[in-house]
């Protein structure tokens, strides 16, 4: 503290970060959780509406969860412990989901398995009901299973080789050094891959929207409430109801990882060999993999084929109409905001998580745990929650003045900012304190020495805030659905009016756009980054 | 208490630690340290890990406040400075060289910060490179340097700037032993021709005796002793700090008589005359333990004659050092350390033995 006072520029510093979390993270979602009132909350729980969307929220995120991690757990044994071939492929297949929208998955199944579905019509002459839970359950489960691939990956990766070394050289065959050393080591790790996976499908608004029809989730009724009743109090009580399911699952991770949060990115550090597995259990894995990885290619070469085609899956006849649809008028405003948009909010978010992280984990002042924790709190906070705090908050006319499209650019700034604050701390920890105190010694101030010495050095940590957060602004639907205005428009937002126009062509053409802008993303990056590849998680 | 160093304490003090305390977690860990260094005078803060050196060393650099007490650099409190305008330069343990600079910026650095212009900062970088013998080096990466080439680019790069007190927080102990004793003889040279003050933290007592023109020992967040190497070595006060620097006997025993001069003692059914320590009031009956070095004895096969005290044993283990040959020798139920200088000169003794010491040579410990 009294350092702070005798470096009034830091203690300026410090003053303006906290300024800025409390106006943009603390404000807009004091100010949802505030709007109904004690009495709208009463009336709001006596309406007895919210029952039927929380039952589902919860059936939903029980169903989805337990397959998209089994699914991802198998994928991610297959490529830490197996010595299947392809695993570049499938490494790659694995990341392309999380380069894309997640609620793309359930235009494509809608063009598979719907009532005039390639697969459900085309092949079996089928036209079932594919709305509803099973709908919801069977996309959230291919959406959500590449995310949960890396978190368990990640996890697994972690255990240290040396143990299952060790125990393999005192005799235990690979299913007991698996069962007994391996899955104890990471059980933390896998518990919170678990829960991160869970919150991501607790708060998905794309998918069960396209795919829901009369199933209402808690996402998808604030939407409703909102944008059909102009509901606003309502909206608020199921998002605050929502905000509190997420929040439960990530004070629940945090206790088991410490709040290390996504996975995310950076090349994944290469560890000292697995003992080996029989070749039969290699071959399960290549063969599981090999489905799964068929599912996700089959997903996006819908998309790719739709995108391409007159009149999927009527008229495969090639054309580039939807691209040029795609990109004239205001669909090449759309395309040219997400662009801008995403630009600029992965430029400031990367940036300032970077500064914060460092005056966070640096700091030596009392409640800093209260800012570090204010920090990572988006990342708990469901996107349409976050989007409605900022519509209640900043859609105000008094603010009239300002471009609309900086709404959007802060929100996905300070939405994103988890990730560039784990990845500053995280760096941080890899940089001994003394390094800061040289600098000091030698005469540098300390926002002198953060400067000079400690930024180049998180330059990794930057490139990781900047690529994830970029694809993250690219690919979300939810915190943007109620803050664009018809100049303000980004991708996401088109495709999921064109699905609903039922303009498939334009749709998957968009969504081949959107990927396509996330994907040379991280090949910059991954070029800046001399080959490592970075990864970048997306959530609806 | 305030302690003047030694040799040098006709300089005014340059570095004034004054009734210092600082506590972490309600525990202190400087607990009303004191202690002043003159100008040009080598300091040495010795310890156990623990004992609140380090924490001293950084609240004298800024990076940690203290609760209480001032610190004074060259007449001036700087308690109310911040690090970075103290004039205090830190050599760390680790060397914190910074990894993405190359050798001439790291040196440079300070200089940079001090705004001196090219010219100037291109001198004294390449003259302080040449100045720690590492010349034409400016060009390298930290992580192309070995260990001692660091620890010397650490140096310079704390030498460039000229501080009114170089840190120095145990700069040799991640070193190898043959090059920690090369590198301790160049600082020590280093330090005598800047005539720098330097204040430097170690846990390695032979790096505190043969580098320091003062050494403050610290136990527990307190100065133990202080004084000059000599002094600490033969004239501990205190039995942790005769044990902490160097190898020792401690034998309990009785004053039987204090003259002037000197003090007569018992311990066991040994009786001696010892030289009597100046700072310290005895009284006949009154429990003290006697201080002997290992290397302050003279061993002998039994029946040779003795010159002083005079102590009849066996010999119980040995090892072989190297330079000397310790020995562990059964003096009525007690082993006793004795170390024989230059083994190969004479036989490998065993079995019974006579030891021998110069009364002068015992220092009593009053403590207790």
């Amino acid at each position: 503290m009294r350092s702070l006072r005798r470096e009034p520029a830091l203690l300026l510093a410090l003053l303006a970060v906290i300024a800025l979390v409390l106006a943009f993270i603390v404000y807009p979602q004091v100010q949802v959780v505030v709007a109904p009132g004690p009495g709208g909350y009463v009336s709001f729980l006596e309406g007895g509406t919210w029952t039927g969307p929380l039952v589902h929220s919860l059936e939903v995120m029980a169903l989805s969860t337990t397959t998209a991690v089994l699914l991802g757990f198998v994928y991610a044994y297959a490529m830490v412990y197996s010595e299947m071939r392809w695993k570049p492929f499938f490494r790659l297949i694995g990341i392309l989901p999380l380069l894309s929208p997640p609620f793309v998955v359930a235009a494509a199944y809608v063009l598979l398995f719907g009532p005039r579905g390639i697969i459900t019509y085309g092949v079996f002459g089928q036209t079932p009901i594919i709305f509803g839970l099973l709908g919801i359950w069977g996309v959230q489960t291919i959406a959500f299973f590449p995310f949960a691939y890396q978190l368990i990956a990640d996890a697994l990766s972690r255990s240290d080789a040396r143990m299952e070394q060790a125990a393999r050289n005192l005799g235990a065959g690979p299913w007991r050094v698996f069962r007994t050393v391996t899955l104890p080591l990471s059980r933390p790790g896998l518990g919170a891959a678990i829960l991160t996976t869970a919150i991501y499908i607790v708060e998905d608004f794309g998918n069960p929207q396209l795919v829901g029809g009369q199933f209402t989730v808690l996402p998808t009724q604030a939407y409703n409430l909102i944008s059909g009743f102009g509901e606003f109090t309502s909206a608020a009580a199921v998002s605050t109801l929502l905000l509190l399911i997420a929040l439960a699952l990530y004070v629940a991770k945090i206790r088991l990882d410490g709040g290390r949060s996504f996975v995310t990115i950076s090349g994944r550090a290469s560890s000292m060999p697995r003992p080996p597995v029989p070749a039969a259990l290699s071959w399960a894995c290549f063969a599981g993999c090999l489905l799964l990885a068929g599912l996700i290619l089959m997903i996006y070469g819908t998309l790719l084929v739709s995108a391409i085609t007159v009149l999927f899956p009527i008229n495969l006849t090639p054309t580039a109409r939807h691209f040029t649809f795609v990109a004239t008028g205001s669909n090449a405003d759309a395309l040219r905001n997400t662009l801008v948009f995403s630009g600029v909010a992965a430029l400031v978010s990367a940036i300032l998580a970077l500064f914060a992280g460092w005056i966070v984990q640096r700091g030596d002042w009392p409640g800093k745990g209260i800012l570090d924790f204010l920090f990572i709190l988006p990342a708990a906070i469901p996107g349409i929650f976050f989007g409605i705090g900022y519509l209640t908050a900043f859609n105000q006319p008094w603010l009239d003045w300002v471009d609309r499209g900086w709404l959007i650019i802060l929100s996905m700034v300070f939405w994103n900012i988890p990730v560039g604050y784990q990845a500053s701390v995280a760096g941080l920890r890899q940089i001994d304190r003394s390094i800061d105190e040289a600098a000091t010694s030698l005469g540098a101030s300390r926002l002198r020495g953060f400067w000079d010495v400690i930024r180049p050095m998180l330059a990794g940590s930057l490139r990781v805030g900047l690529v994830t957060t970029f694809v993250r602004a690219v690919t979300t639907l939810s915190v943007v659905i109620f803050l664009f205005t018809p100049a303000t428009t980004v991708a996401t937002i088109r495709i999921y009016q064109l699905v609903n126009d039922l303009n498939w062509g334009g749709a998957t053409a968009f969504t081949v756009a959107d990927i396509t802008m996330a994907i040379l993303a991280l090949v910059v990056f991954a070029a800046l980054a001399r080959g490592r590849l970075a990864l970048g998680m997306a959530r609806g | 208490m305030v302690e003047a160093v030694g040799s040098v304490a006709v300089n005014p003090a340059h570095l004034r630690v004054s009734h210092i305390t600082k506590r972490f977690a309600g525990a202190p860990a400087v607990d009303d340290v004191s202690f002043d260094v003159p100008k040009g005078s080598f300091a040495t803060l010795l310890g156990p890990s623990g004992c609140g050196k380090t924490t001293t060393l950084r609240m004298i650099a800024g990076f940690y406040d203290p609760d209480v007490g001032d610190i004074e650099i060259g007449g001036r409190r700087v308690n109310d400075l911040p690090a970075h305008r103290r004039g205090t330069a830190m050599v760390f343990q680790d060397y914190a060289l910074f990894p993405h600079m190359t050798v001439y910026d790291n040196v440079a650095y300070g200089l940079r910060v001090a705004g001196r212009p090219r010219p100037e900062r291109d001198k004294r970088v390449n003259d302080t490179l040449a100045f720690v013998g590492l010349s034409g080096m400016g060009g390298r990466w930290p992580n192309q340097l070995s260990g001692g080439q660091q620890q010397r680019v650490a140096v310079a790069r704390a030498l460039v700037i000229e501080p009114q007190v170089l840190l120095l927080d145990e700069p040799l102990s991640n070193l190898d032993a043959k090059l920690r004793e090369q590198l301790r003889v160049e600082l020590r040279i280093l330090q005598r021709r800047l005539g720098m003050t330097f204040v430097y933290v170690t846990h390695d007592q032979d790096e505190a005796l043969s580098l320091s023109d003062w050494i403050a020992v610290m136990n527990a967040g307190k100065v133990e002793q202080a004084g000059t190497p000599w002094e600490i070595y033969y004239h501990p006060r205190t039995a942790f700090l005769a044990d902490f620097v160097g190898a020792v006997n401690l034998v309990p025993a009785r004053v039987q008589s204090v003259t002037d001069g000197g003090v007569t003692v018992s311990f066991g059914q040994h009786r001696a005359s010892v030289h009597r320590p100046v700072d310290v009031s005895l009284s006949t009956g009154q429990e003290v333990r006697l201080c002997m070095r290992p290397e302050s004895f003279t061993i002998a096969p039994a029946g040779a004659s003795a010159d002083g005290l005079a102590l009849s044993g066996t010999i119980a283990r040995r090892a072989f050092l190297g330079d000397t040959m310790r020995y562990w020798v059964k003096v009525d139920d007690r082993e006793w350390i004795v170390d024989q200088p230059d083994p190969g000169a004479t036989a490998t003794l065993d079995g019974p033995v006579l030891l021998s010491l110069r009364p002068e040579r015992v220092h009593i410990i009053a403590e207790q």
